[in-house]
């Protein structure tokens, strides 16, 4: 796919823009170059007020819907450390892992992003300012916190299951005479044919596949 | 409520009272700053306090302090040549806080695992006066076209102290903050005191229209004149490079009261309740239909 998504997809841009004007008119729709980007203060909101305020810039990627929005907080009130999911090295905060998002049926809405795990992260981050735990936990960082949410994507807590099931998904086609992701070395005809056909319907091969390569190419170590 | 009204209270909700955590917090700092700057430097530096806090302009949404570290004319105490100053006066700041050097001012962020990259919300400003008088000062510009300002804090301060726009000055910043826009505080507001001369008087709202469509009347960009340093200050260049953007939003915002009145430019004030912000988010948390958990790449 050449080309970036704005230059491809102008009508998406249009959306993006028509959703965060009407939901949120702080935020500013900004395209600099070759990138998207979101920035302005992202209200907090609870039944109809403002809780909160937080400076926000949102890069959307090149590939956008097919790959999250970068979220940053650029006001400086969050510390760049993991317990905060904010990553040292470059101030990306981490709402959500990539692919749990991309699994979200409303996953190319941007104002799905901002009310969902935009807020979320958000509503954790004045919470934890306040001495509180994460309001609906947290994960645990690094690659074991990828196999908690990639477990819970295919129903297994199993690492190599994992891998199998998530190679098996990003295939573009099933076979019925693969061996079962589930390691009962049984055809996968025989075996968990219907829950993978199931799952194929929840993760694209794309989702699989980028989940894989989040994990460097598949090590279950 | 009219619109006035409305504004006095978007206006109360951002004071930062006195024994505020943001304040108590800049204060911490502040005795810190001073506690590494006299160590190095001994009590030969000026250290003096200027920013929001000093000119009565600050709000909750977006606070500073300025911290100014000048030294005497004849000293060498802290280097003999500006740049020599500004990177000691880093150097100094470095041994406790992540310093982010910006044009004349060295921000102070938190170096700490824990706080690592938190903005402190303070500037320290190294200088030089210009003689023994102490008024006037010279300030480094890194990677400026001119290396050396002449600038006067107190004639700032007071400049701004005296306008009689302080509020109209503090709804402009927050309106500033919430568009994200990126004009140098200080020029912005010369521009709206410029803007009120002879309206000091009118109510608040007008005062706000006034300046918004002046602005998105005007295409080309409106002078400004530093009153530290008038001729030797030209803000020209700084004005017309966030003009269309400034002119945009302007329009934008005229529109939006039209359309749909103030509360859409400045949101809705919240009613004062014994719930804590925690307490209104942990509520909020608990009806989240989509909960989902953060994570972060490294460990």
């Amino acid at each position: 796919m050449k080309g970036f998504w704005h230059e491809r997809n102008p009508g998406l841009l249009r959306t993006v823009e028509k959703e965060v004007a009407a939901q949120c008119s702080d935020l500013l729709v900004i395209v600099e170059e070759d990138t998207v980007r979101i920035r302005g203060s992202f209200p907090l909101m609870d039944d109809g007020m403002v809780l909160d305020r937080f400076l926000i810039e949102i890069t959307l990627p090149p590939d956008f819907p097919e790959s999250t929005p970068v979220l940053r907080e650029v006001g400086g009130r969050i510390p760049w450390t993991a317990d905060r999911h904010v990553n040292q090295r470059n101030g990306e905060a981490c709402p959500i892992v990539p692919e749990e998002w991309l699994m979200w049926p409303e996953h190319e809405s941007i104002l799905a992003f901002l009310e969902g795990p935009v807020r979320n992260f958000f509503l954790g981050q004045v919470l934890v300012e306040a001495g509180r735990p994460w309001p609906f936990g947290e994960r645990t960082h690094g690659v074991p916190g990828l196999f908690e949410a990639y477990g819970e994507m295919v129903g297994a807590s199993d690492r190599n299951t994992i891998l199998r099931y998530l190679d098996c998904l990003s295939k573009e086609t099933l076979k019925g005479h693969w061996d079962c992701p589930c390691g009962s070395a049984k055809r996968l005809r025989n075996c968990h044919w219907d829950d993978l056909k199931a799952l194929r319907k929840k993760i694209p091969p794309s989702v699989a596949g980028s989940a894989l390569e989040r994990l460097g190419g598949g090590t279950a170590s | 409520m009219d619109a006035n009204d409305y504004l006095n209270r978007v206006l109360s909700a951002q004071n930062l009272g006195e024994d505020s955590t943001e304040l108590k917090e800049l204060q911490t700092h502040r005795a810190e700053v001073e506690k590494l700057l006299c160590a190095s430097f001994g009590s030969q530096p000026i250290i003096r306090y200027g920013g929001s806090n000093a000119k009565g302009t600050i709000i909750k949404e977006y606070y500073d302090l300025d911290i100014v570290c000048y030294i005497p004319s004849d000293s060498d105490v802290a280097g003999k040549a500006l740049a020599e100053i500004y990177e000691n006066v880093r150097k100094c700041l470095a041994a406790k806080y992540y310093v982010e050097p910006r044009t004349s001012a060295l921000r102070l962020k938190g170096n700490s695992p824990a706080d690592y990259m938190r903005d402190f919300h303070i500037d320290v400003v190294p200088g030089r006066f210009t003689d023994e008088s102490q008024t006037d000062c010279f300030i480094y510009q890194k990677s400026a076209e001119k290396c050396r300002l002449k600038t006067n804090l107190d004639v700032h301060i007071a400049h701004v102290k005296g306008s009689g726009v302080i509020d109209a000055i503090r709804l402009f910043k927050l309106w500033k903050t919430r568009k994200s826009l990126s004009v140098k505080q200080f020029v912005f507001e010369l521009l709206i005191i410029d803007l009120l001369k002879g309206m000091k008087s009118k109510p608040i709202s007008d005062q706000l229209l006034h300046v918004w469509r002046t602005i998105s009347e005007q295409a080309d960009p409106i002078h400004v004149e530093d009153p530290a340093n008038p001729s030797g200050n030209d803000l020209t260049d700084v004005m017309a490079s966030v003009w269309p953007v400034l002119r945009g939003a302007a329009t934008d915002t005229l529109n939006t009261i039209q359309w749909s009145g103030w509360e859409a430019v400045f949101g809705q004030v919240a009613a004062t309740t014994s719930f804590t912000i925690a307490e209104k988010a942990q509520r909020a948390a608990a009806s989240v239909n989509t909960p989902n958990r953060p994570w972060c790449p490294k460990k």
